[in-house]
């Protein structure tokens, strides 16, 4: 057996594994939170989720115009188009407060409770 | 590469205007702050910034938003050495994306611009040139929440150089560059202290001199205030070791480094950060001199625009 095969069974594992350390749980079931925006707000204003869970958000928007879903904290952003409904995936959250707002308009805010 | 040492006069000139400017923001904040109180709760309904770019040379612990990405031109000046007049410039041409809640990749091309003359251990030169490549990585280690300040990144940044960034000649330099990015939430929306730790090593190979291994190694601490929704301003201090090795064992001299910030978003998607650093105090190891100029500059300038889509 090569150095070079002895390296790349050592380096192989090792790069998986800190590559699975790297990637959020995915694997456990989501919890399912869901928004809709019209008139320019989201609403309920106010949703909640449940701590250490992936988190779905479906974003429905029944505007005539597109939506920037977009958040500092959960550190996502997903353009929804007129009339349509996006999905945004989200880590395994701690408790906390976390705030949402449209990016195409200032006034549109909402949060994310994880308690 | 470093530059050799020789002494020169000293001079406190420059140090004095940085610590005025210094105490010239910092009373601004001061003042600021006792001012309005209202204004100061009002900060509570601005959004959330994210604080990567917000320290001028510092760099804050955010890693974007997962699907963002980002192309930004961001130049570092390097001006004045102990004689003749210097000025080198280094330019990253820069596409950086988040791929995950967690990563953030950046990479990019460098330009550099050297204008030299009349000193003692550098040769004259008027140059522009392809500086070389990099690539960088950042993995968000402790997550800011409502109920917790504080956020720190980890990073490595790999450069390949075929310019020397002190003397502009023609090198093959391999850089590895790894940080920690801290930084804390003081006051919600509006006052932010960032931490950074660095380790640098490279090599450079070159035609005359054969190989060169060095490394620097130090910190920085920053204070940035939310003025306005997209302004802010504030003022870091960098202090540095040089080494003549990279295990940190041949310690050459180390300086410090002071200067205001200025980060101001002109829309969503589009921003500007902008810092100026004077070297304050310095020492070169076997050279009673003022300031460390061999190894570092006494003024460096840093202006970066970035448009995210």
């Amino acid at each position: 057996m090569s150095a070079a095969t002895v390296t790349l069974r050592t380096l192989i594992p090792a790069a998986l594994g800190v590559i699975a350390l790297l990637q959020p749980a995915w694997a456990e079931p989501a919890a399912d939170v869901r928004v809709t925006y019209s008139n320019g707000q989201f609403q309920p204003g106010v949703v909640s989720a449940p701590v250490d869970k992936p988190v779905v958000i479906h974003v429905k928007n029944l505007d005539a115009k597109a939506l920037e879903f977009e958040s500092t904290s959960l550190r996502v952003e997903k353009v929804v188009a007129a009339q349509s409904e996006g999905i945004v995936n989200v880590r395994a959250l701690k408790p906390g407060r976390y705030e949402f707002y449209d990016d195409f308009n200032d006034k549109a805010r909402g949060a994310l409770v994880v308690e | 590469m470093r530059t050799t040492r020789h002494p020169a006069p000293r001079s406190t000139s420059q140090s004095a205007l940085v610590l005025g400017a210094l105490a010239v923001l910092l009373g601004g904040t001061a003042a600021a702050r006792a001012e309005d109180a209202s204004a100061w709760q009002d900060a509570s309904s601005w959004r959330e910034i994210e604080t990567k770019y917000i320290f001028g040379f510092t760099t804050g612990s955010g890693i974007g938003l997962e699907g963002e990405k980002e192309f930004t031109v961001d130049s570092v000046g390097r001006f004045g050495k102990r004689d003749g007049h210097y000025a080198a410039t280094e330019t990253k041409y820069e596409f950086e994306f988040t791929p995950s809640q967690f990563v953030q990749i950046e990479f990019g091309a460098l330009g550099s611009t050297h204008n030299i003359g009349g000193m003692t251990d550098l040769d004259g030169r008027n140059q522009a040139a392809f500086g070389g490549g990099f690539a960088e990585i950042r993995y968000l280690a402790v997550e800011r929440t409502s109920n917790n300040p504080l956020s720190v990144t980890l990073a490595v940044e790999p450069t390949v150089r075929l310019i020397d960034e002190t003397s502009g000649a023609s090198v093959h330099n391999y850089e590895f560059e790894t940080t920690v990015n801290a930084d804390l939430e003081l006051l919600r929306n509006r006052l932010y202290a960032g931490v950074n730790l660095l380790y640098e090593p490279e090599v450079t190979r070159t035609a005359t001199d054969g190989t060169q291994r060095e490394a620097t190694f130090g910190g920085a601490a920053a204070l940035s205030v939310r003025l306005a929704p997209n302004l802010l301003i504030g003022g870091e201090v960098w202090y540095l070791r040089h080494y003549d090795s990279p295990t940190l064992s041949a310690f050459t001299g180390d300086a410090l480094m002071a200067g205001p910030t200025l980060y101001v978003k002109f829309t969503s998607k589009m921003f500007m950060t902008a810092a100026w650093n004077a070297q304050v105090w310095g020492r070169e190891v076997g050279n009673p001199v003022a300031l460390n100029l061999s190894e570092f500059q006494r003024h460096r300038a840093r202006l970066k625009f970035a448009y995210e889509f």
